[in-house]
């Protein structure tokens, strides 16, 4: 708990919208490009000087599977040798695509609603 | 990264001087090996300059060379009177003998490798001949492009050394030039895109692109060059003031350790390669996730609690990957449903697409977007089974004949109220003619990109009395009058709530005053975007006192490229208050008066001024103080918007210059 105050700590702290708190290292929350724009970006926002980011929409279940993603891409990133397969319970695979897709980049979101438009 | 690096930075650090005005540009933005072949040539012009006697510590290792001088020392050289040679290859001397220098300088060793490519180097091949006949040294250092020079201390005898390296161009080891030449190829790459941030074209890949996020724009304490930092990484401090370095300096500081232990680097440089080609390999989430959801579909029984907004969500995110396909798309198929979009139907054959009316009998509202293996049976299907079906949309639909529309209308009759049809070349006036005669209460039409549209079908649809809507999209040239379309617009004008000519290049201003101006007393939309022949005189026309018509929420005048600051005036002054979206798109002849008067538009929420290149930072602060709702802004070619232009929470200025765009997304 005592990470989320200066914005170099070696963690960041996600809290989900049922206010469940995990605390990850930051390089694995980077691997998020929506957690890096929020972290690393020119302006000063709260995310970026507090390290805590809250996700109104994100529940904890799916929070925890989507961070075990990040340390699982972390960790098999470099690695030579084939990677085991990263399984998501179907049941809650909707749910975290729409939160991958959220995560993965939020400054593409709009660009992709413009492009369906496009259609 | 390599010596090539070192190479180049030395030539700009250590030698001093008058430079030409070329040379100095290209050191002032950095771009000194950005085009590796030319660039020693680039300097060549400057000869006229005076002889400059090198300050340069260490001397060229090159005239060791020359004089075929066995066991020279590096410092016995060190004065040697400017001969022709040396100012011939200077650029190319001063480079090795700084590598030459930077070593340690008991007993120095200089190889130079030719690792020139054949087919590269053509053309560099013959001049260097030429070149040989007389000077013999100059051919191994202009042997250019991929000339290298190899230091290493050793104590082997020197002369044999030296001679190896006169004739190296021919006989340097052949298995460690190989070796070399294999490896100089993606170290080439690699420098090439360090410096100047160009990736090729072959070697491009989303996936490997540095997010641009916080990527900074620095200049270096010693060369002064732009240089990029890139996010995550430090950038190398100079020892000595405290100043930046770019990588092109900062490699020279770390070049002897460099030299002396050029294996590790080889080897990091493979392991790095690697490790690229091994990041592919983890899958997206996203990926992962439509993948367990479209192989698990016998296990995920329904979308159940999802609703309806997260299900279209899903569909697009779906539709987006290009994963839907007749298995996912049974997802999406539920017999509560009342609507149903799909995004992108490419890969939905058509027994899938025919399920559709199978699993939900209930549709009212039918979108299926790129179409295209939609066919006659399919149609018919859905003709027959969706009872209640009353808006149809199809964008794509290349297979459809006339026959099968033909049906549909009939079979849907009375209740068929919006149809959509984009794109597709087979929709023919006898198709419309059913359509117009059967379905009566169609309120909304929208015909985009149909490539038998002509003006007997504007006549047509002139007896649709109850439209609401009608959008009329990129006819054929020349196929659409504009006395048809005001002929039209009279008829169903009264009615038009959104009126939309996008792309209908050839219509003139009588559309805008004979047509819209009299009829259009409802009318809350217009979309005229790309009617590239109305003028200022037409637009002020039509909204100078047209007090028929209330006003407008919505207008398009984008890439009516004639308008000037009058055409902007009268509408601001007619809508303005009641305006919420505007789009100006490439109204190039708007000047800073005529876009000002935009702040009339207080309930403007989306704005595209995207080319319009009188919009400033003033501009723009006045809109934000005078729009509260204002949260899209467009600005696309507006150079004379700065990064410190006034915005405010939650409002998205899309395309300023200066900002970055992550184009993983684009």
């Amino acid at each position: 708990m005592a990470t989320s105050t200066s914005s170099e700590s070696e963690y960041v702290t996600l809290e989900s919208s049922d206010g469940f708190q995990f605390i990850i290292h930051r390089e694995a929350a980077m691997l998020s490009g929506t957690i890096r724009n929020m972290l690393s970006s020119a302006g000063q926002f709260t995310e970026s000087t507090e390290g805590v980011i809250h996700f109104r929409d994100i529940k904890a279940v799916i929070l925890e599977k989507v961070c075990k993603f990040w340390y699982y891409k972390a960790r098999h990133m470099n690695s030579v040798t084939e990677i085991p397969y990263f399984d998501i319970e179907p049941e809650y695979a909707l749910e975290t695509l729409m939160a991958a897709d959220f995560l993965d980049s939020m400054s593409s979101f709009t660009w992709c609603e413009d492009a369906l438009l496009v259609f | 990264m390599s010596r090539r690096n070192r190479r180049g930075n030395t030539y700009v650090n250590n030698v001093r001087g008058p430079t030409s005005a070329l040379t100095s540009f290209l050191n002032e933005r950095g771009i000194r090996r950005a085009n590796p072949a030319p660039a020693p040539r680039a300097p060549a012009p400057p000869q006229p300059l005076p002889p400059e006697p090198e300050p340069v510590e260490g001397q060229p290792s090159q005239e060791q060379v020359e004089d075929d001088q066995p066991a020279p020392t590096s410092s016995s050289f060190s004065t040697s009177q400017p001969t022709r040679t040396a100012r011939l290859t200077r650029g190319r001397s001063v480079t090795s003998s700084t590598a030459a220098a930077s070593s340690s300088n008991s007993t120095t060793r200089t190889q130079v490798e030719d690792d020139e490519d054949d087919d590269d180097d053509d053309d560099n091949g013959e001049e260097e001949e030429e070149e040989e006949k007389t000077l013999v040294p100059i051919s191994v250092s202009v042997g250019t492009t991929h000339t290298r020079v190899t230091v290493t201390s050793s104590s082997s005898s020197t002369a044999s050394s030296t001679k190896a390296a006169a004739t190296a161009g021919d006989k340097a080891g052949p298995s460690k030039k190989r070796r070399k030449k294999a490896c100089s190829d993606d170290s080439n790459d690699e420098d090439f895109n360090d410096i100047t941030g160009y990736v090729s074209r072959s070697k491009f890949s989303h996936k490997g692109r540095m997010p641009q996020g916080s990527n900074k724009i620095e200049f270096c304490s010693r060369c002064r060059a732009r240089f990029t930092v890139k996010a995550g990484s430090t950038p190398a401090v100079d020892e000595d003031d405290v100043g930046l370095l770019c990588p092109t300096c900062a490699g020279a500081t770390a070049a002897p350790s460099a030299a002396l232990k050029p294996k590790p680097a080889k080897r990091a440089r493979r392991q790095q390669q690697q490790k690229a080609e091994i990041e592919c390999q983890v899958p997206t989430l996203q990926d992962l996730c439509i993948q367990k959801i479209a192989n698990c579909i016998e296990d995920v029984e329904a979308f159940g609690d999802i609703s309806d907004i997260s299900m279209d969500k899903i569909c697009k995110i779906i539709s987006r990957n290009r994963s839907l396909n007749t298995e996912t798309v049974q997802l999406f198929l539920d017999s509560r449903h009342t609507d149903l979009s799909l995004y992108d139907c490419t890969d939905i054959a058509a027994p899938g697409l025919q399920n559709i009316a199978q699993f939900c009998p209930k549709l009212r509202s039918l979108r299926l977007k790129l179409c295209g293996r939609i066919d006659d049976s399919v149609m018919k299907y859905y003709a027959e089974h969706l009872t209640q079906l009353n808006s149809l949309s199809l964008i794509g639909p290349i297979l459809i004949t006339d026959a099968a529309y033909i049906k549909l209308f009939e079979a849907v009759g009375k209740r068929f109220e919006r149809f959509e049809l984009k794109h597709s070349a087979r929709f023919s006036l006898k198709a419309l003619e059913v359509l117009c005669e059967k379905c009566p209460n169609l309120t909304h039409l929208r015909l985009g990109d149909l490539d038998l549209m002509t003006d007997d079908w504007l006549e047509l649809i002139a007896n649709l009395t109850k439209l609401k809507s009608l959008r009329i999209r990129n006819p054929e040239r020349e196929r659409i009058t504009t006395a048809s379309v005001v002929k039209l617009i009279q008829a169903v004008g009264s009615g038009l709530e959104e009126l939309e000519l996008k792309g209908c290049v050839e219509l003139e201003d009588s559309v805008l005053f004979d047509g819209i101006r009299p009829s259009c007393v409802r009318l809350e939309c217009l979309d005229v975007a790309g009617c590239e022949e109305f003028t200022t005189e037409g637009v002020k026309t039509l909204f100078e006192d047209w007090t028929t018509n209330r006003s407008l929420t919505y207008i398009n005048l984008g890439d009516c490229i004639l308008l000037k600051d009058e055409a902007l005036v009268a509408v601001t002054a007619h809508s303005g208050t009641t305006l919420q979206n505007l789009n100006i798109r490439g109204l190039d002849e708007l000047t800073k008066e005529g876009l000002l008067t935009m702040v009339r538009c207080e309930n403007l929420r989306t704005l595209d001024a995207s080319w319009c290149r009188a919009m400033d930072d003033e501009v723009m602060g006045q809109l934000v103080a005078a729009a509260p709702k204002l949260n899209k802004v467009m600005v696309w070619g507006d150079h004379r918007l700065t990064e410190c232009c006034p915005s405010r929470k939650g409002m998205k200025i899309v395309g300023r210059e200066g900002d970055y765009i992550d184009l993983r997304y684009l």
